[in-house]
């Protein structure tokens, strides 16, 4: 099966040009790829306020928290190099951006450790549980 | 007018409101209700009272107070100006409703509509009047939607008054004329000197009327359209003409709580399906073959991947 | 009403967003990191690991999903709202399935030998991993012949490592906030984690389900054998109600009219989402079984009985 042996290689010499940038999770789904004016309409309009942030997205009301990759782990954008290449060819992917932390957003409920995103940050940890190394 | 408080953060409701006179805490007033603003696609939507003692209702003639949509705005301003200066009888109260509101409790999950939106207004500036001591006897209000139904809401909610709600009270009571001057100079202020948060540069202010049959208007909204994130706020999203542009030339959006159509719903019965079967305890088929994973990634939404 | 939207399916992706182990990126090492599709060990379908430079330490990839996200990155918009973990995973539980199965032939192999897949050639850089080499001992023996090493599958050995694995994760479920008690079934209900409706088996039981995410069923029955843990009770008490969340989330602070309409306007008449929703309940369960079933094939694990 020649889709079990294809590879895609991450080109890890991009990653000391990948910039820092803010990345936000939306409740809802973006029928787009590609440029936004993030920072006109979304940052300028967000509302800080002690540990919870505001903000609205076409016209919805939303609740967000900031969350931090867990201890040992960083965020990583990658994206295709040549996305159109034929299916048989390896693929290859760049660093394109980093984060170490993420903002999650609601559609207006309040942000609270029940969240999907927040629990499924328990995993790195336990992950290293299941799979660090065992003493003799 | 003073508008520094809204325009600290036009993206919420604001209350402004005048000193409240002396006398109209120790004799029965009246108070009239109006609003301003509620068609436009564009700025916020201002709702007004205003109360004197019952005994200078005539007073209240001689300022020459009439329905604000017949007077132009330097009429206005110039009655308003009048209604300060007879502060020794005659006080008011705003809350101004941002675009931003509307937009967002419109667009709510549990749809809260604009009569809601307005009865919700209209009630917390009568509470308000009571709360500062005024002493209510009668309210006259202009309607927004069926007169009676509001008139019964508005009386159940409070008992003492006696309530009278008419279309076109602006044009029969003065004391409504002169809630509607308060409000109608509101929204124009507001609308004027409104501040974009969004960081667009030096903005056209040539939007015309703001009504959504404006050509002006609608030339200003797909001008000021973006494709990803809309319009400014200071654009109502929930009304259809905004929203047909977005529809229209705006990248689609997707929210979990959309009215669902056939296909939608058909892909959401899918993947409940496979959460439900995930759910499921370890079932020894024939061959022993189906692993469902363990609840903890269930829960968390965790799913391994085949590919890239 | 404006005219009903129709999703079109996100067909290519081109872009992620993932949440990595920093040592699966290490720069200091020769050579590139790379994502390669290896058998899973439970499910014999295949699945996407990350190799880091060097092939040192092999990663799991898994994918946080759920309906209708997109990400806001820098000045872009990513319409693929998933968000991929990618964690360091033991090379033991992917080489397991390959010398449980040579153990057949009852005789010591050379590694190279036992870790051959033709449908997942990559499978041999399993044996580049320092980890694979250095601990393959705790689950078969060793043999040592003329410079050259030989393996045979012990199930005793494996056991054992299998069981520190438990006690492992046990210790970190412990530490963390995650209730593992039968009691709490479903996100829907408020999470209380308290001691006293927590005990011991609990931890055990949800440990050994975790771990059992990385063998197949048979190694998973004799551990839980080898742990003394009792066979799972009736299939009702473990099933989870999968309800939605979203109807017990109205925001209530929308005002006046709202809270009589939760209560008894609620009661009375459910609004129409819900009906259409249990409407659509009975068709879901079946169509999800065809689909699930027919995702994964038997055949491989018939084969290595």
């Amino acid at each position: 099966m020649s889709c079990n042996s294809s590879v895609t290689h991450v080109q890890l010499s991009t990653l000391g040009k990948a910039e820092r940038t803010t990345v936000h999770l939306m409740p809802c789904e973006i029928e787009h790829n590609g440029p936004a004016q993030v920072s006109q309409y979304f940052s300028a309009t967000t509302k800080d306020r002690k540990q919870d942030k505001t903000v609205s997205f076409r016209g919805r009301g939303l609740q967000g928290a900031e969350l931090s990759c867990p201890q040992g782990y960083t965020g990583l954008v990658l994206k295709e190099v040549n996305p159109n290449s034929s299916d048989q060819e390896d693929r290859t992917v760049k660093v394109s951006s980093m984060f170490d932390k993420l903002t999650y957003w609601n559609l207006e409920t309040p942000p609270n450790s029940d969240d999907m995103v927040v629990m499924a940050m328990d995993w790195p940890e336990l992950a290293e549980a299941i799979h660090g190394a065992v003493e003799d | 007018m003073d508008l520094g408080d809204f325009e600290a953060d036009n993206s919420v409701s604001c209350r402004l409101t005048s000193e409240i006179p002396d006398i109209c805490k120790s004799e029965d007033c009246c108070l009239g209700i109006d609003e301003a603003g509620r068609g436009p696609v564009l700025g916020p939507m201002v709702y007004g009272i205003c109360f004197c003692p019952v005994s200078r209702k005539e007073q209240l003639k001689d300022l020459k107070v009439a329905d604000s949509k017949t007077l132009t705005e330097a009429e206005r301003e110039n009655l308003f100006q009048n209604i300060s200066n007879a502060k020794d009888f005659v006080g008011w109260a705003l809350q101004i409703l941002s675009p931003n509101t509307i937009s967002t409790s419109m667009l709510q999950r549990s749809k809260y509509n604009l009569n809601a939106l307005s009865h919700d207004a209209a009630i917390g500036l009568v509470q308000f009047a009571l709360d500062s001591g005024v002493q209510l006897k009668e309210v006259f209000v202009d309607t927004v939607g069926p007169a009676e139904k509001y008139e019964e809401k508005l009386s159940q909610r409070f008992p003492g008054l006696e309530v009278t709600v008419r279309p076109k009270a602006d044009s029969l009571f003065p004391i409504v004329s002169a809630a509607s001057i308060c409000a109608k100079v509101a929204r124009d202020h507001a609308v004027k000197g409104w501040s974009f948060r969004e960081d667009l540069g030096e903005v056209d202010t040539d939007w015309g009327s703001g009504y959504p049959g404006d050509p002006k208007t609608k030339a200003w909204l797909l001008k000021y359209q973006d494709p990803v994130f809309g319009y400014p706020q200071f654009v109502r999203f929930s009304w259809s003409t905004a929203k047909n542009l977005m529809d229209s030339k705006g990248a689609a959006v997707y929210w979990d709580d959309d009215e669902e159509d056939g296909e939608k719903a058909a892909a959401r019965q899918k993947n409940t399906s496979m959460l439900s079967f995930c759910h499921r305890p370890t079932g020894t088929t024939a061959q022993g073959a189906a692993h469902q994973s363990h609840r903890f990634f269930t829960e968390r939404r965790l799913q391994g991947l085949g590919a890239l | 009403m404006a005219t009903k939207k129709k999703r079109t399916p996100n067909s290519k992706n081109s872009s992620w967003v993932a949440i990595t182990a920093e040592s699966a990126i290490d720069t200091d090492k020769d050579g590139d990191p790379a994502f390669l599709t290896l058998r899973n060990p439970t499910t014999d379908a295949a699945s996407l690991y990350l190799f880091s430079s060097g092939d040192l330490q092999p990663y799991e990839v898994k994918a946080f999903t759920e309906d209708c996200h997109s990400w806001l990155i820098g000045q872009t918009v990513q319409r693929d709202g998933r968000l991929l973990y990618i964690t360091p995973m033991d090379p033991l539980y992917l080489m397991l399935p390959y010398l449980v199965k040579a153990a057949k032939e009852g005789k010591f192999q050379p590694l190279d030998q036992v870790v051959m897949d033709e449908e997942f050639p990559a499978c041999s850089r399993l044996l580049s991993c320092a980890r694979s080499l250095s601990s393959v001992h705790l689950v078969a023996e060793e043999k040592e012949v003329g410079g050259r090493k030989f393996h045979r599958y012990s199930q005793e050995k494996t056991m054992q490592w299998l069981s520190k694995k438990v006690d492992r994760t046990v210790t970190a479920l412990k530490r963390s906030n995650i209730s593992v008690g039968e009691g709490v079934k479903s996100r829907t209900y408020v999470r209380v984690k308290t001691e006293s409706d927590t005990n011991d088996e609990d931890y055990l039981r949800y440990a050994h389900g975790l771990v059992s995410e990385y063998i197949d069923e048979d190694l998973s029955k004799a551990l839980r054998k080898h742990l003394q843990l009792p066979e799972p009770t009736s299939p009702k008490e473990t099933e989870p109600p999968t309800k939605k969340r979203k109807l017990s989330e109205l925001p209530v602070e929308a005002g006046e009219d709202f809270s009589k309409f939760n209560s008894s306007d609620f009661a009375r008449k459910p609004p129409k989402k819900m009906t259409l929703a249990q409407k659509t309940l009975a068709k879901v369960d079946k169509s999800g079984m065809k689909t699930m079933s027919a995702f994964f094939s038997p055949k491989v694990k018939a084969e290595r009985k």
